[in-house]
Protein backbone atom coordinates (compact mmCIF):
# COMPACT_ATOMS: atom_id res chain seq x y z
CA UNK A 1 0.00 0.00 0.00
CA UNK A 2 1.19 3.48 -0.83
CA UNK A 3 1.69 5.60 2.26
CA UNK A 4 1.09 9.23 1.26
CA UNK A 5 3.75 11.76 2.21
CA UNK A 6 1.25 14.29 3.53
CA UNK A 7 0.07 11.71 6.07
CA UNK A 8 3.66 11.07 7.14
CA UNK A 9 4.19 14.81 7.70
CA UNK A 10 0.88 15.11 9.57
CA UNK A 11 1.92 12.21 11.85
CA UNK A 12 5.35 13.78 12.46
CA UNK A 13 3.58 17.05 13.41
CA UNK A 14 1.23 15.22 15.77
CA UNK A 15 4.11 13.42 17.49
CA UNK A 16 6.41 16.47 17.63
CA UNK A 17 3.74 18.78 19.07
CA UNK A 18 2.54 16.07 21.45
CA UNK A 19 6.05 15.41 22.71
CA UNK A 20 6.65 19.09 23.56
CA UNK A 21 4.23 18.79 26.50
CA UNK A 22 6.45 16.16 28.09
CA UNK A 23 9.79 17.84 27.27
CA UNK A 24 8.39 21.06 28.78
CA UNK A 25 7.63 19.22 32.02
CA UNK A 26 11.04 17.49 32.01
CA UNK A 27 12.62 20.90 31.57
CA UNK A 28 10.74 22.63 34.40
CA UNK A 29 11.50 19.63 36.65
CA UNK A 30 15.18 20.57 36.27
CA UNK A 31 15.32 24.36 35.79
CA UNK A 32 13.11 27.44 36.28
CA UNK A 33 10.36 28.60 33.91
CA UNK A 34 12.54 31.56 32.94
CA UNK A 35 15.52 29.38 31.97
CA UNK A 36 13.25 26.93 30.17
CA UNK A 37 11.69 29.72 28.15
CA UNK A 38 15.09 31.21 27.29
CA UNK A 39 16.37 27.94 25.80
CA UNK A 40 13.04 27.25 24.16
CA UNK A 41 13.38 30.57 22.30
CA UNK A 42 17.06 29.89 21.50
CA UNK A 43 15.91 26.77 19.61
CA UNK A 44 13.72 28.89 17.34
CA UNK A 45 16.69 30.97 16.15
CA UNK A 46 18.46 28.27 14.05
CA UNK A 47 15.09 27.30 12.51
CA UNK A 48 14.40 30.92 11.49
CA UNK A 49 17.99 31.28 10.26
CA UNK A 50 17.73 28.17 8.05
CA UNK A 51 14.46 29.49 6.61
CA UNK A 52 15.98 32.91 5.85
CA UNK A 53 19.01 31.28 4.18
CA UNK A 54 17.25 28.50 2.27
CA UNK A 55 13.70 29.61 1.45
CA UNK A 56 13.03 32.50 -0.95
CA UNK A 57 10.90 34.77 1.23
CA UNK A 58 8.34 37.28 0.06
CA UNK A 59 9.09 40.40 2.10
CA UNK A 60 6.51 42.47 0.21
CA UNK A 61 3.66 42.08 2.62
CA UNK A 62 1.44 44.70 4.19
CA UNK A 63 2.62 46.48 7.34
CA UNK A 64 -0.53 45.31 9.09
CA UNK A 65 0.36 41.68 8.33
CA UNK A 66 3.96 42.18 9.56
CA UNK A 67 2.67 43.65 12.81
CA UNK A 68 0.02 40.99 13.42
CA UNK A 69 2.46 38.14 12.68
CA UNK A 70 5.03 39.57 15.12
CA UNK A 71 2.38 40.27 17.78
CA UNK A 72 1.19 36.69 17.19
CA UNK A 73 4.68 35.41 17.96
CA UNK A 74 4.77 37.48 21.15
CA UNK A 75 1.35 36.21 22.26
CA UNK A 76 2.31 32.63 21.52
CA UNK A 77 5.54 33.22 23.45
CA UNK A 78 3.63 34.59 26.45
CA UNK A 79 1.43 31.49 26.33
CA UNK A 80 4.49 29.25 26.18
CA UNK A 81 5.88 31.12 29.20
CA UNK A 82 2.70 30.68 31.26
CA UNK A 83 2.42 27.02 30.21
CA UNK A 84 5.99 26.42 31.45
CA UNK A 85 4.97 28.20 34.68
CA UNK A 86 1.84 26.03 35.03
CA UNK A 87 4.03 22.93 34.79
CA UNK A 88 6.66 24.33 37.15
CA UNK A 89 3.90 25.19 39.66
CA UNK A 90 3.08 21.50 39.98
CA UNK A 91 0.57 20.99 37.17
CA UNK A 92 0.72 17.60 35.50
CA UNK A 93 1.58 17.60 31.80
CA UNK A 94 -1.35 15.27 31.15
CA UNK A 95 -3.75 17.84 32.65
CA UNK A 96 -2.14 21.20 31.81
CA UNK A 97 -1.49 20.51 28.12
CA UNK A 98 -5.01 19.26 27.16
CA UNK A 99 -6.44 22.18 29.18
CA UNK A 100 -4.26 24.73 27.35
CA UNK A 101 -5.23 23.24 23.99
CA UNK A 102 -8.81 24.36 24.65
CA UNK A 103 -7.63 27.84 23.57
CA UNK A 104 -9.78 27.84 20.35
CA UNK A 105 -12.60 28.64 22.77
CA UNK A 106 -11.16 32.14 23.13
CA UNK A 107 -10.26 32.35 19.43
CA UNK A 108 -13.82 31.60 18.33
CA UNK A 109 -15.17 34.15 20.80
CA UNK A 110 -12.79 36.81 19.45
CA UNK A 111 -13.45 35.87 15.82
CA UNK A 112 -17.12 36.35 16.57
CA UNK A 113 -16.61 39.84 18.01
CA UNK A 114 -13.65 41.21 16.04
CA UNK A 115 -13.73 39.40 12.71
CA UNK A 116 -17.54 39.14 12.68
CA UNK A 117 -17.41 35.44 11.90
CA UNK A 118 -20.45 33.29 12.49
CA UNK A 119 -20.34 30.40 14.92
CA UNK A 120 -21.28 27.04 13.43
CA UNK A 121 -23.27 24.33 15.22
CA UNK A 122 -20.16 22.17 15.39
CA UNK A 123 -18.31 25.02 17.10
CA UNK A 124 -21.13 25.52 19.60
CA UNK A 125 -20.96 21.79 20.46
CA UNK A 126 -17.16 22.11 20.71
CA UNK A 127 -17.45 25.14 23.01
CA UNK A 128 -19.89 23.42 25.38
CA UNK A 129 -17.74 20.27 25.55
CA UNK A 130 -14.57 22.37 26.02
CA UNK A 131 -16.12 24.10 29.03
CA UNK A 132 -17.18 20.76 30.53
CA UNK A 133 -13.70 19.34 29.86
CA UNK A 134 -12.02 22.36 31.45
CA UNK A 135 -14.08 21.96 34.64
CA UNK A 136 -13.43 18.20 34.84
CA UNK A 137 -9.69 18.53 34.09
CA UNK A 138 -9.20 21.26 36.66
CA UNK A 139 -10.85 19.30 39.47
CA UNK A 140 -8.57 18.13 42.24
CA UNK A 141 -6.68 21.35 41.67
CA UNK A 142 -6.53 21.84 45.42
CA UNK A 143 -5.51 18.56 47.09
CA UNK A 144 -3.01 17.29 44.59
CA UNK A 145 -0.28 19.35 42.98
CA UNK A 146 2.53 16.92 42.35
CA UNK A 147 5.13 16.34 39.72
CA UNK B 1 -8.00 29.44 46.54
CA UNK B 2 -7.28 28.40 43.01
CA UNK B 3 -4.12 26.36 42.41
CA UNK B 4 -1.36 28.41 40.71
CA UNK B 5 -0.94 25.84 37.91
CA UNK B 6 -4.62 26.30 37.03
CA UNK B 7 -4.29 30.09 36.92
CA UNK B 8 -1.26 29.82 34.60
CA UNK B 9 -3.08 27.28 32.41
CA UNK B 10 -6.03 29.65 32.05
CA UNK B 11 -3.64 32.50 31.18
CA UNK B 12 -2.17 30.23 28.49
CA UNK B 13 -5.63 29.63 27.05
CA UNK B 14 -6.12 33.40 26.93
CA UNK B 15 -2.75 34.18 25.26
CA UNK B 16 -3.00 31.33 22.75
CA UNK B 17 -6.65 32.19 22.10
CA UNK B 18 -5.75 35.76 21.10
CA UNK B 19 -2.79 34.42 19.10
CA UNK B 20 -5.28 32.15 17.27
CA UNK B 21 -7.29 35.24 16.32
CA UNK B 22 -4.21 37.11 15.03
CA UNK B 23 -3.24 34.00 13.02
CA UNK B 24 -6.71 33.82 11.52
CA UNK B 25 -6.54 37.50 10.58
CA UNK B 26 -3.32 37.09 8.55
CA UNK B 27 -3.74 33.48 7.36
CA UNK B 28 -4.41 34.43 3.74
CA UNK B 29 -1.75 37.15 3.48
CA UNK B 30 1.38 35.31 4.59
CA UNK B 31 3.06 31.95 3.98
CA UNK B 32 4.25 29.67 6.76
CA UNK B 33 7.97 30.33 6.32
CA UNK B 34 7.59 34.09 6.54
CA UNK B 35 5.20 33.60 9.43
CA UNK B 36 7.74 31.43 11.26
CA UNK B 37 10.43 34.12 10.84
CA UNK B 38 8.16 36.95 12.07
CA UNK B 39 6.88 34.68 14.87
CA UNK B 40 10.48 34.24 16.05
CA UNK B 41 11.02 38.02 15.97
CA UNK B 42 7.89 38.35 18.13
CA UNK B 43 9.39 36.01 20.75
CA UNK B 44 12.25 38.46 21.39
CA UNK B 45 10.30 41.06 23.43
CA UNK B 46 8.93 38.26 25.64
CA UNK B 47 12.49 37.04 26.10
CA UNK B 48 13.47 40.54 27.27
CA UNK B 49 10.79 40.23 29.96
CA UNK B 50 12.46 37.16 31.48
CA UNK B 51 16.12 37.84 30.70
CA UNK B 52 16.69 39.89 33.89
CA UNK B 53 15.09 37.34 36.17
CA UNK B 54 17.34 36.12 39.00
CA UNK B 55 15.77 32.70 38.41
CA UNK B 56 17.77 32.29 35.19
CA UNK B 57 20.66 30.93 37.23
CA UNK B 58 20.58 27.67 39.09
CA UNK B 59 18.16 24.78 38.90
CA UNK B 60 18.37 21.17 40.01
CA UNK B 61 20.03 19.93 36.84
CA UNK B 62 20.92 22.69 34.38
CA UNK B 63 22.23 20.55 31.52
CA UNK B 64 19.19 18.32 31.57
CA UNK B 65 16.77 21.24 31.85
CA UNK B 66 18.40 23.21 29.02
CA UNK B 67 18.45 20.10 26.81
CA UNK B 68 14.72 19.48 27.21
CA UNK B 69 13.82 23.19 26.82
CA UNK B 70 15.85 23.36 23.61
CA UNK B 71 14.25 20.15 22.31
CA UNK B 72 10.81 21.65 23.08
CA UNK B 73 11.64 24.60 20.82
CA UNK B 74 13.01 22.40 18.02
CA UNK B 75 10.02 20.02 18.09
CA UNK B 76 7.57 22.93 18.22
CA UNK B 77 9.26 24.90 15.43
CA UNK B 78 9.90 21.94 13.13
CA UNK B 79 6.35 20.75 13.84
CA UNK B 80 5.05 24.07 12.45
CA UNK B 81 6.92 23.37 9.21
CA UNK B 82 5.95 19.69 8.85
CA UNK B 83 2.34 20.79 9.46
CA UNK B 84 2.63 23.22 6.56
CA UNK B 85 4.41 20.60 4.42
CA UNK B 86 1.58 18.15 4.99
CA UNK B 87 -0.93 20.71 3.70
CA UNK B 88 1.16 21.54 0.62
CA UNK B 89 1.76 17.86 -0.23
CA UNK B 90 -1.90 17.06 -0.77
CA UNK B 91 -3.16 16.74 2.78
CA UNK B 92 -6.59 18.33 3.08
CA UNK B 93 -6.91 20.91 5.86
CA UNK B 94 -10.16 19.23 6.93
CA UNK B 95 -8.11 16.11 7.78
CA UNK B 96 -4.70 17.48 8.79
CA UNK B 97 -5.93 20.22 11.16
CA UNK B 98 -8.19 18.03 13.36
CA UNK B 99 -5.61 15.24 13.33
CA UNK B 100 -2.70 17.39 14.51
CA UNK B 101 -4.90 19.25 17.02
CA UNK B 102 -5.08 16.00 18.96
CA UNK B 103 -1.41 16.37 19.95
CA UNK B 104 -2.36 16.65 23.68
CA UNK B 105 -3.45 13.01 23.55
CA UNK B 106 0.11 12.09 22.56
CA UNK B 107 1.28 14.18 25.53
CA UNK B 108 -1.05 12.26 27.85
CA UNK B 109 0.21 8.85 26.65
CA UNK B 110 3.85 9.96 26.94
CA UNK B 111 3.23 11.56 30.34
CA UNK B 112 1.80 8.23 31.51
CA UNK B 113 4.80 6.27 30.17
CA UNK B 114 7.68 8.68 30.78
CA UNK B 115 6.58 10.85 33.72
CA UNK B 116 4.45 8.14 35.38
CA UNK B 117 1.59 10.61 35.77
CA UNK B 118 -1.71 9.20 36.96
CA UNK B 119 -5.17 10.75 36.74
CA UNK B 120 -8.37 10.67 38.74
CA UNK B 121 -11.55 9.29 37.21
CA UNK B 122 -13.07 12.75 36.71
CA UNK B 123 -9.88 13.92 35.01
CA UNK B 124 -9.94 10.88 32.71
CA UNK B 125 -13.51 11.71 31.72
CA UNK B 126 -12.46 15.34 31.30
CA UNK B 127 -9.65 14.21 29.03
CA UNK B 128 -12.01 12.23 26.81
CA UNK B 129 -14.39 15.20 26.60
CA UNK B 130 -11.43 17.52 25.86
CA UNK B 131 -10.36 15.23 23.00
CA UNK B 132 -13.81 15.51 21.41
CA UNK B 133 -13.97 19.26 22.09
CA UNK B 134 -10.53 19.97 20.60
CA UNK B 135 -11.46 17.90 17.57
CA UNK B 136 -14.78 19.70 17.05
CA UNK B 137 -13.21 23.14 17.53
CA UNK B 138 -10.60 22.39 14.88
CA UNK B 139 -13.16 21.50 12.18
Amino acid sequence: MHFPLWLLFALITLIFWGTTGVTQKLSTNAISTESSFLWFVVAFLPIALVIVLVVPLDWHIKTRVYCLAIVGGALNGLGALTSFKALESGGKASIVIPLCYLYPLVTIFLALILLHERVTRTEIAGIVLALVAAILLSREALPEASN
Amino acid sequence: MVAPWLVYSLLTILFWGVWGATSKAVANDIDTYMNQVLFTIGLVPVLILVIRSPRLAGGKNRKRGIFYAFITGILGGVGNITFFKSLTMGGRAAVVVPMTSLAPLVTVVLAFLVLRERMSTSQLIGLAVAGVAIYLLSL
